[in-house]
């Protein structure tokens, strides 16, 4: 093992190249470093403590945001920074730069990835919300194979998700929006850069409408109710949030997110 | 040409901004040991034992035994509740240090505080200061006819008011490198002072203060939060000396939330007693203050200050304060930027405010009715202020902020006003001002800095007295050894005090060289004076969306009268800084602790500091009554924006409401459901 002493707890750690020699390193007790806007504060604290970190950046072939066939295709190892200056993203997926922004400072956005944000799930987080009003799918990789999981069904609820420790997250595909859709999203936050505490994404385009709320529960969801009184241009109903607050909260965010 | 008044700029600056300045976590001495600190993960409890592998250098009580200094004051009723250096057969609070673990590096000390087991058993943590049964302090002080103010009184205004704990959370955490010399110790502090630690030292280590040199590299901020040594401080200290090993700990940002002491955590009970015509003709309160588990130097600073306070800028004939300072399980109370006059300002202050509803009167109109006109002047709790207008400060704060007023349908906007008084200076301090060998000017203080500006002012000071450019005067601050006693700088008291020093030290020195002396010349001075007593009135509009209860402060206007100002820039900065943490205060800082007595805000992730996007508009003024206490005029600055905003914030937030009570932080959420 060797090594400098750090401030987490002890680890091995290995910088594998390929995305199979990654593959062959995760499981148990190996976890996956993206990022490390998240894990590291953890490992600092102490409240992460793997026997074995592996760390994504040198894997080839993982950072790569392109269009494919009016898909876009990201890279689970993308920085937010790139999404964020990214013209494709601009163009074509307006939504998740309007997220993106959001997320903590510029410091973060240099180094934090959109495959590490997914991963981590933290209810708290823009990016996976964006991801689910846009229908996005994520391509996931393991030794044993591959699969897709659909935006909704990533996330369990805080930090928990439906990956299992031998898969990786490898890329995320997003669909083109409807002709003629408009998108916003918007939080509410305590300090600029914060965490937000709610938080809407939204996507409305004739005959379609998809709204994705931060804060409503512990992991991102849907608003189907609403979603189908905007495309029937009915009144809006009530967010279904248990919390008082936070369903006046949304209410509030969500009319701002249509306006 | 006068260098008193310019605004010259910060001579501090460039080596900081170049990455040159030495922090104590930048300093290095050979064979240095790291330490790392086993801390209590329980609020309250017994511990039955302590074991390590072998190898381990851990040290605990039994080492390490002694506690930290607490004077006493005559006027004060203070259990003996001492904090240890380490914890013996019990813990008090959640991150109490049990065990010291060294180690070549800070790494390893951490991984080797994991392997140090200790045995707790676990008892009921006292969590609400109102439930506890034990008091770490107690102060009743009153004057006049309180009682039959009151029975006379054709209106009597009652308020509760509750302000939570704050962390002070400067930039730079605690630390400290201690080095085994001679039979004593040279120390290198993150500290407010060099002069609170030594004495701090040598009483926990029983060692003659005489026989510890204390040094401060730069220090990046205190707010009050490094004035007397802490556990962790005396502990490394004792374990250089014990072990004839340099021993450094530079503290980490969870355990300064765990560990350094925090601010405010005080409620009060508050009447005024007013008569038909608007007069305030009594003043009662009842102070709980949330002091933790034990007594440190300067725990009871800040409920002695709100309770002396309590008379605020208004001339009362009658007043009786209690304060109640309660011990629960949590880390002690100390000074944090204001210490006390926050809590006086907003206890009184919103109290006002609610008088002026309840008797339908103009919040300005009724202070006005009662502002103190003539000074000197004695409150019945004995405090006596030195100069001042505060009238004046009143009606440039509520012209410069534009009050408004009104529905504007989605959201509401109210103006608040608040005034304040605060206690600076006291005591004394020395310095010495030399021509040397070479020809320098050099100006010496006791006081040292941690982040002000004391050399720039100190400069400036110096140079209008000798007749030089401020550029050609060095200055050295904050070296036990330089031969200048003194006590520290807190209590915004550095200019008064320390400057007043100087400038007396230059004035005898500027006679000897008027008499045509030369050579190598030094004058020394040692400055004392009573208290003086800045103040402000400070003004906020808010606008409280309905919706969502979200506060957004319009803008904010800070008037200061704090005597004569040296140096206009850093004053300017001081107001700016301190309004900041005021607002910080009132919008979203909170220390919370759970019903075990964990906090729970442990991190920036939960303790939320403001950001730069979040400031408003701030509209800075002075006014200027000279102080007669010292040669400079000088009070203090370094406080007024913390005392003042939240005050003038939360009755802001009050005529929003309609008198709904909130207290702060003023958080969309409580403004939402008040709103309800």
């Amino acid at each position: 093992m060797g090594g400098a002493a750090v401030k987490p707890a002890p680890f091995a750690y290995a910088s594998p190249t390929t995305l199979d020699e990654a593959l062959a390193l995760v499981g148990n007790e190996s976890r996956p470093l993206a990022g490390g806007q998240s894990l590291v504060p953890m490992l600092n604290f102490r409240l992460a403590r793997p026997e074995r970190l592996v760390d994504l950046e040198r894997v080839e072939g993982l950072a790569s945001l392109r269009e494919d066939g009016g898909s876009l295709r990201i890279g689970a190892m993308t920085r937010h920074a790139a999404i964020e200056r990214s013209r494709v993203v601009a163009e074509g997926w307006p939504l998740l730069r309007q997220a993106v922004v959001l997320v903590g400072h510029p410091q973060i956005r240099s180094r934090g990835t959109i495959g590490g944000s997914l991963a981590h799930a933290d209810p708290k987080a823009e990016l996976p919300v964006a991801l689910a009003a846009l229908g996005a799918r994520y391509h996931v990789r393991s030794t044993r194979g591959a699969r897709t999981i659909a935006a909704l069904d990533l996330a369990l609820g805080p930090l928990m998700t439906t990956l299992a420790p031998d898969e990786l997250l490898v890329e995320i595909e997003v669909p083109a929006l409807p002709p003629g859709a408009r998108t916003a999203f918007v939080e509410r936050a305590r300090t600029h850069g914060d965490f937000a505490i709610a938080g809407v994404a939204a996507v409305r385009a004739p005959g379609h409408a998809a709204i994705a709320l931060l804060g409503a529960a512990p992991k991102p969801v849907r608003a189907p109710a609403i979603e189908a009184a905007l495309i029937n241009g009915d009144e809006l109903p009530a967010p279904e949030v248990d919390d008082a607050y936070q369903r006046a909260l949304l209410t509030a965010l969500i009319e701002r997110a249509i306006a | 040409m006068s260098w008193i008044g310019r605004a010259v700029p910060r001579r501090e600056d460039e080596p900081i901004l170049r990455g040159e300045a030495r922090y104590l976590d930048d300093l290095h001495v050979d064979g240095v040991l790291h330490a790392a600190f086993v801390r209590s993960p329980f609020a309250r409890a017994r511990v039955t034992g302590v074991s390590a592998p072998a190898g381990l250098t851990v040290l605990t009580a039994s080492e390490v035994p002694g506690t930290l200094l607490v004077e006493g004051r005559p006027d004060l009723e203070l259990t003996d509740a001492p904090h240890p250096l380490l914890a013996g057969d019990e813990v008090r609070y959640a991150g109490q240090p049990v065990a010291l673990v060294l180690a070549s590096s800070r790494a390893l000390a951490e991984d080797a505080a994991e392997l140090v087991e200790v045995d707790y058993d676990p008892l009921d943590a006292v969590v609400d200061p109102r439930a506890a049964s034990e008091t770490l302090l107690r102060f009743e002080k009153r004057s006049g006819d309180v009682e039959g103010a009151f029975a006379a009184a054709a209106h009597v205004v009652r308020a509760r008011h509750a302000i939570p704990r704050v962390a002070a959370a400067p930039m730079e955490t605690r630390g400290v490198l201690a080095e085994p010399a001679g039979g004593g110790l040279r120390v290198w502090a993150s500290a407010q002072d060099v002069h609170r630690t030594r004495a701090g030292l040598a009483h926990a280590l029983a060692l003659d203060p005489a026989a510890i040199r204390v040094t401060l590299p730069e220090v990046g901020g205190a707010f009050g939060s490094k004035g007397t040594p802490s556990p962790e401080t005396a502990s490394v200290a004792a374990a250089a000396l014990r072990l004839g090993r340099p021993v450094k700990w530079a503290e980490d940002r969870f355990e300064n939330f765990l560990a350094a002491y925090q601010g405010r955590g005080m409620e009060a009970e508050v009447e005024l007693a007013l008569d038909a015509g608007g007069r305030i003709l009594a003043v009662r309160a009842h102070i709980v203050a949330d002091l933790g588990a034990y007594l440190l130097g300067n725990t009871a600073a800040p409920p002695h200050t709100c309770a002396m306070l309590m008379c605020g800028c208004y001339a009362i004939p009658a007043a009786a304060v209690t304060v109640v300072g309660a011990r629960t399980d949590k880390v002690p109370t100390g000074p944090c930027r204001g210490a006390g006059r926050p809590e006086a300002a907003a206890f009184l202050e919103l109290t006002v405010d609610r008088a002026a509803r309840e008797l339908g009167l103009d919040p300005v109109e009724l202070r006005r009715r009662n502002v103190i006109r003539a000074f000197p002047h004695e409150t019945p709790l004995g405090f006596v202020y030195d100069s001042g207008d505060y009238e004046r400060c009143m009606d440039l704060a509520v012209e410069l902020v534009e009050p408004e007023h009104g529905d504007e349908g989605d959201r509401i906007v109210a103006t608040g006003v608040a005034l304040y008084v605060e206690r600076a200076g006291g005591q004394f301090e020395e310095a010495r001002v030399a021509v040397e060998a070479d020809g320098h000017v050099v100006a010496t203080a006791g006081s040292g800095p941690h982040g002000q500006g004391h050399a720039t002012t100190f400069a400036q000071i110096v140079a209008d007295a000798l007749g030089i450019e401020p550029g050609a005067v060095g200055v050295r601050l904050g070296d036990s050894d330089a031969g200048l006693d003194g006590i520290g700088t807190f209590a915004s008291r550095t200019t008064a005090m320390a400057g007043s020093a100087l400038l007396l030290a230059a004035r005898r020195l500027r006679e000897r060289l008027d008499a045509g002396e030369t050579g190598p010349l030094s004058e020394q001075a040692r400055f004392s004076s009573d208290q003086v007593f800045g103040s402000g009135a400070y003004a906020a509009v808010v606008e409280i969306e309905r919706a969502t209860g979200e506060l957004r402060v319009r803008r904010i206007a800070a008037v200061d009268d704090a005597g004569t100002i040296v140096n206009p820039l850093l004053a300017h900065g001081q107001v700016c800084g301190g309004t900041v943490h005021g607002l910080g205060a009132a919008l979203t800082e909170e220390m919370v602790h759970n019903e075990d007595g964990q906090p729970t805000t442990a991190s920036f992730l939960d303790y939320s500091l403001l950001t730069a996007a979040e400031l408003p508009d701030i509209r800075a003024e002075f006014v200027q009554s000279p102080s007669p206490r010292n040669p400079l005029g000088a009070k203090g600055i370094g406080e007024g924006g913390a005392i003042g905003t939240p005050a003038a914030i939360g009755n802001a937030v009050a005529a929003a409401l309609g008198g709904r009570h909130v207290d702060p932080p003023y958080t969309a959420e409580k403004l939402w459901a008040a709103l309800r």
